[in-house]
């Protein structure tokens, strides 16, 4: 009989896919392009990175960074870390207190919730494809 | 096996009830009430302020039960969870009230601040109905897609901690958009244009402000099989941004009919789908892209097949 197993099955699974769906929270509207970097930051006792694109397009061209500062098109693939910063490296090309303010603010980096994954947020993938909840895991 | 499947479907069922241990008041402000009331949103008291709960408070505890329970202006009844019992959704209010109590400094002054709250506030506002849940698989369309949710400030973007004090301090996108052109999706800006026009003037050079990028005027033709009309690919609007080694030769091979590009890949993120979907315009309005008509001929040969 297995077409009315099937039935069941389709059926728990969709009571299961409902009990997940309630549980995550809404509400993440976060602005499009917002890169979350949690490679070492949470670990270190800090909170998550949030990159904005938006304000930094607004300033420089695309080129500056990923093509004469070496960032690659993905979130988390550049390794950095706050010694690479200091060197001058990646972000710290600029935010070295001459052309942007320097990384001792620790906070208006280390903005994110805490829990939340190294992912572009209102992505076309973190939509689709894998939707990953915000905020910390209740 | 028919009580198995019962058990199975009761023990879900349960599930979908939701906790069922009563919350206490300080766990219901944490997770739901904190959302507005931490930062003050339209206009709510905020958590531990005694001078944004003193008018209040003289209106007695009881109407402030009943208006977390009812919703009041702004206020949705139950913090717009309604899943909470009356007793916890009291016990959030006393927990509250608690913090305010607790504030003793603010008490004193404010009273000019509150008032001007109060007479803003004088006009009931009407009443918002409970928003349907959209997933955000059916909100990838264009269409489904609202002004009111562009560029939200950051400690209510629901990534940015509200509890981060540099959260506070970071500019909020609205502002900086102000005078910029409008687009229906993505940042709801539309870059392009606000480069062409001139609204804003992105460096090329790290340092020098007055390096002019290497522009390279070439539209490539990609024609695509079905009804879609062909992809018209502007050479010009990319090389204003981009330098030509972020996508050649990794993302596109330089020579035509070298690249292997389909929808899918572009929405898992990859070829188009590096930037666009990520950080460029998303690929919802699929004329921005397919843009130049299929010659007639061709359209008439396809329907007679």
């Amino acid at each position: 009989m297995p077409k009315p197993r099937l039935r069941w099955l389709a059926g728990l699974a969709g009571v299961l896919l409902l009990v997940v769906a309630a549980g995550l929270p809404q509400g993440v509207r976060a602005e499009y392009g917002d890169v979350v970097i949690n490679n070492y930051s949470e670990a270190a006792g800090m909170r998550p990175v949030i990159f904005p694109h938006w304000f930094h397009r607004i300033r420089f061209r695309c080129k500056v960074c990923h093509a004469d500062l070496g960032f690659k098109f993905k979130a988390g693939g550049n390794e950095i870390n706050m010694l690479k910063i200091i060197d001058g490296e990646f972000c710290g090309a600029c935010h070295n207190g001459e052309i942007a303010w320097s990384p001792e603010n620790c906070n208006l980096c280390h903005s994110g919730k805490p829990g939340l994954k190294t992912q572009i947020h209102k992505s076309t993938v973190q939509t689709l494809v894998a939707p990953v909840q915000a905020g910390g895991k209740k | 096996m028919r009580r198995l499947r019962l058990f199975v479907l009761a023990v879900a069922a349960l599930g979908l009830a939701g906790p069922a241990a009563a919350a206490t008041g300080k766990e219901v402000v944490d997770t739901i009430c904190a959302g507005c009331h931490r930062a003050g949103v339209l206009g709510a008291p905020r958590l531990g302020k005694a001078q944004d709960w003193k008018e209040r408070l003289q209106q007695g505890r009881k109407t402030l039960y009943e208006h977390a329970l009812k919703g009041f202006k702004a206020m949705p009844a139950k913090g717009g969870n309604p899943k909470l019992t009356d007793a916890e959704v009291r016990a959030a209010v006393d927990h509250m009230l608690s913090l305010a109590e607790a504030d003793k400094g603010g008490a004193a002054g404010g009273g000019e601040a509150a008032a001007a709250k109060e007479a803003t506030a004088a006009a009931p506002a009407p009443r918002a109905a409970p928003k349907p849940r959209v997933s955000a698989v059916n909100r990838f369309n264009r269409l489904l897609e609202k002004e009111a949710d562009c560029n939200p400030p950051p400690p209510e973007d629901g990534i940015h901690d509200p509890e981060n004090d540099g959260t506070h301090l970071l500019l909020p996108p609205k502002e900086a958009f102000t005078d910029l052109p409008k687009a229906p999706s993505g940042n709801c800006v539309d870059w392009v244009k606000a480069l062409e026009d001139g609204y804003i003037n992105p460096r090329y050079d790290r340092l020098d402000p007055n390096v002019q990028p290497i522009v390279m005027d070439l539209n490539i033709v990609r024609e695509v099989k079905g009804s879609m009309p062909d992809v018209v690919y502007p050479h010009k609007q990319h090389t204003e941004w981009l330098d030509c080694s972020n996508c050649h030769p990794a993302i596109f091979v330089p020579q035509k009919g070298a690249n292997q590009i389909s929808m899918a890949a572009i929405l898992l993120g990859q070829k188009c789908g590096a930037c666009h979907g990520k950080v460029s315009f998303p690929v919802k309005d699929c004329r921005k892209c397919h843009s130049k008509k299929k010659p007639m001929t061709l359209q008439r040969t396809q329907t007679t097949q």
